[in-house]
């Protein structure tokens, strides 16, 4: 009989990353496609994402869409309340470099002018399968030894 | 106590931008214990400007930044700018463009109404139903990236009609999946609808009365269920609306349970609309090509349509440019987060100030735009 | 219900009214400003009890801003929209308030995007913006894609850099 031995987990980077708590910050409209994976249709909990209220409790701020002036120094205190290690994904490409809205005189252009960014996702707003995609290789550089900021 | 030991009793809270039960919408509350004494809200979170925007851009271009104005209901955004550019210039468009607007928009209906429920339940602690409501909607969205490529912008309208048309194998997924929500509708009654808890929580909270709320410019569901029967649809009728049969859904409560079954209502008549429409879509062209330098002639358009959250209006100024001299978008939200919002949450309960926002049902982005 | 509101007004203001246009279920009208609030005012005893919008646009060439007020009649089911021009400079007008609660938040929105003054509204602190020192955003002088280039783009390529 071929014997089963039980599969622990092996590093403390293993267990961060099956274990991504998200704020739940609702920034803008690239947040929406986060929507089915927090329903039935793709479902985030069996990868170990909950989305938590409040920013001590989490390790990843997941800023998803376009970012305005009055919203920047928010974002910058909520970042600064967040714990170490933590990780930080931008959504869509308003973030990136200013979206559908480059000239508009209420927006910032580049979030990581305010904070460090790790990881960033195209797309207007980047369809379910992008972000998983994207979740899934920002966990496996995390199961790989990368420390956070 | 005199009036300064009074103030220092009231602490003043946040119903913060960063909050699971708030958009992007920031709140200050002052509160003594448990009751709300005053309620001072500060939008701006999501302004872009999107009135200046649409000044540098021509016609055609405009059309894909109009679908941002709202995201969790693009398509009445659409239909009132392609509308009002049209009557505006006087541009013909064909009859089969008409019918699969309207069909379109009223599958943008159904997603909305779906969403509201979901956040509702998210809010109430119900949360088996946001994961059950927000993988139905799937559904509406896939039909949406069939027809036009885009999920959540489909940026389908453009004026003159519409992008593509609608193929026959459309059609028959469009039925199949009318009869999987009608289903699941009669899934929601005893699940959601019926609920004790979200009756419990509902029933008497956020009290209007149908003149405070014409006189604090509350539009769409919110307006009938307070028992006032203004439905734009019915009243200033665009499109095909005149060639199809429906109830408008009036309630006479005024709170927010009523409004939650108005939106239930509304859910049922826009699938039998769709099936009409359906029924008898005509053959023939679906656009009219007017090419991305048409000038619209000088003079000036306002037109209503009836969103998911109330009148969305467009009041267009052109002076003989490609580009528009001045587009003002009235959207619904705005008066319901800004004005009804503090007048009902004044005197409640801290438990009760995010079931009356979102009964209210605002879109932080349209009310900022 | 065109006629009664034109038999109506036409002799009570009879040099206020500038214009009176009725076709099918809307009504237009241009007034002086002076007597606008009046004729809002006897709108609104004739029916029209739901104001949908208060929007303003810039004639920089005529020097003039004009608002425009829409307003819906429930029983009757009819449209009225009342234009009134006011002058650029030092632009100020009586608020609506008293008639349509509803009103405070456009006029306070008008105020801070193009500098409107409405005397009677009991707030009209800033709404969407913070810390804006330039001139009030909407106004046709001022160039938004001249603005963001200076803040946010570098000045040898084409795409913005992160300044700070």
């Amino acid at each position: 009989m071929k014997k089963l031995t039980p599969r622990f987990i092996k590093s403390k980077h293993e267990a961060r990353a099956w274990s991504f708590w998200a704020i739940n910050y609702f920034t803008a409209c690239g947040f929406m496609e986060l929507l089915p994976w927090v329903g039935s249709g793709y479902d985030m909990e069996r990868f170990g994402i909950l989305a938590v209220p409040t920013p001590r409790h989490a390790d990843v701020f997941i800023v998803a869409g376009y970012v305005t002036k009055k919203a920047a120094k928010r974002i910058k205190m909520i970042y600064d309340q967040m714990p170490s290690p933590k990780y930080v994904l931008a959504l869509g490409s308003c973030p990136m470099t200013g979206g559908m809205y480059w000239d508009s005189y209420a927006t910032i252009k580049r979030v990581d002018e305010i904070i460090p960014v790790d990881l960033w996702i195209e797309g207007c707003p980047p369809k379910p399968e992008n972000i998983g995609h994207g979740i899934v290789m920002a966990t496996n550089v995390v199961k790989s030894g990368y420390e956070g900021h | 106590m005199d009036i300064e030991e009074k103030e220092l009793a009231f602490l003043t809270m946040p119903f913060g931008p960063q909050h699971p039960a708030s958009g992007h919408f920031h709140a200050l509350m002052k509160v003594e214990g448990e009751r709300v004494h005053e309620l001072e809200p500060h939008p701006g979170y999501l302004h872009r400007g999107f009135e200046k925007l649409m000044e540098y851009r021509v016609h055609v271009q405009n059309c894909p930044l109009v679908d941002r104005i709202c995201i969790l209901d693009p398509f009445p955004n659409e239909l009132g700018y392609v509308n009002a550019v049209e009557k505006l210039g006087g541009v013909e468009v064909p009859e089969r463009a008409r019918y699969i607007r309207i069909i379109m928009t009223e599958f943008g209906r159904i997603l909305s109404h779906i969403t509201w429920m979901g956040v509702m339940g998210m809010v109430l602690g119900f949360d088996s139903a946001c994961r059950i409501a927000w993988g139905d909607r799937e559904r509406v969205i896939r039909l949406n990236e069939i027809i036009s490529g885009g999920r959540l912008y489909p940026c389908y309208f453009c004026p003159g009609g519409v992008r593509r048309d609608m193929s026959q194998e459309f059609i028959k997924m469009a039925f199949e999946n009318l009869d999987y929500l009608e289903k699941q509708l009669d899934f929601y009654d005893p699940f959601f609808f019926d609920n004790e808890t979200f009756i419990m929580r509902t029933k008497g909270v956020g009290k209007l009365s149908a003149e405070e709320a014409i006189d604090l410019g509350t539009t769409g569901p919110n307006l009938r269920a307070c028992g006032v029967d203004y439905d734009i649809r019915k009243d200033e009728p665009y499109e095909v609306y005149p060639k199809v049969d429906f109830n408008v859904i009036t309630r006479e409560e005024g709170d927010a349970y009523a409004r939650g079954m108005c939106r239930r209502g509304e859910i049922a008549e826009s699938i039998s609309i769709i099936r009409q429409l359906l029924n008898k879509l005509p053959d023939g062209p679906f656009r009219t090509e007017i090419g991305p330098a048409w000038a619209a002639p000088e003079g000036e358009s306002y037109f209503c349509v009836e969103a998911a959250r109330g009148e969305l209006c467009f009041h267009m100024v052109s002076d003989g440019s490609p580009v528009p001299y001045r587009a003002k978008v009235r959207g619904p939200s705005f008066s319901h987060s800004l004005v009804v919002f503090p007048y009902l949450a004044k005197g409640g309960t801290i438990a009760d100030v995010p079931i009356i926002y979102w009964s209210l049902d605002g879109c932080p982005a349209d009310m900022d735009r | 219900m065109i006629d009664k509101i034109t038999s109506l007004l036409k002799p009570k203001f009879a040099d206020s009214l500038l214009k009176i246009v009725g076709e099918g279920k809307e009504i237009t009208l241009l007034v002086k400003k002076e007597k606008a609030h009046q004729i809002l005012s006897e709108l609104k005893d004739a029916g029209f009890n739901h104001l949908s919008d208060v929007s303003a646009v810039d004639y920089i060439d005529e020097q003039e801003f004009e608002l425009v007020y829409h307003l819906w009649a429930h029983r009757e089911k009819i449209r009225a929209i009342v234009k009134v021009r006011i002058p650029r400079e030092a632009p100020k007008l009586k608020s609506v308030v008293d008639l349509w609660t509803g009103a405070q938040i456009h006029e306070r929105e008008d105020h801070e995007l193009f500098g409107i003054n409405f005397e009677g509204n009991p707030n009209l602190s800033p709404l969407f913006l913070e810390d804006w020192e330039e001139i009030p955003p909407f106004r046709k002088d001022f160039d938004t894609r001249k603005y963001v280039k200076e803040k946010y783009y570098s000045e040898e390529e084409e795409y913005p850099v992160a300044k700070g």
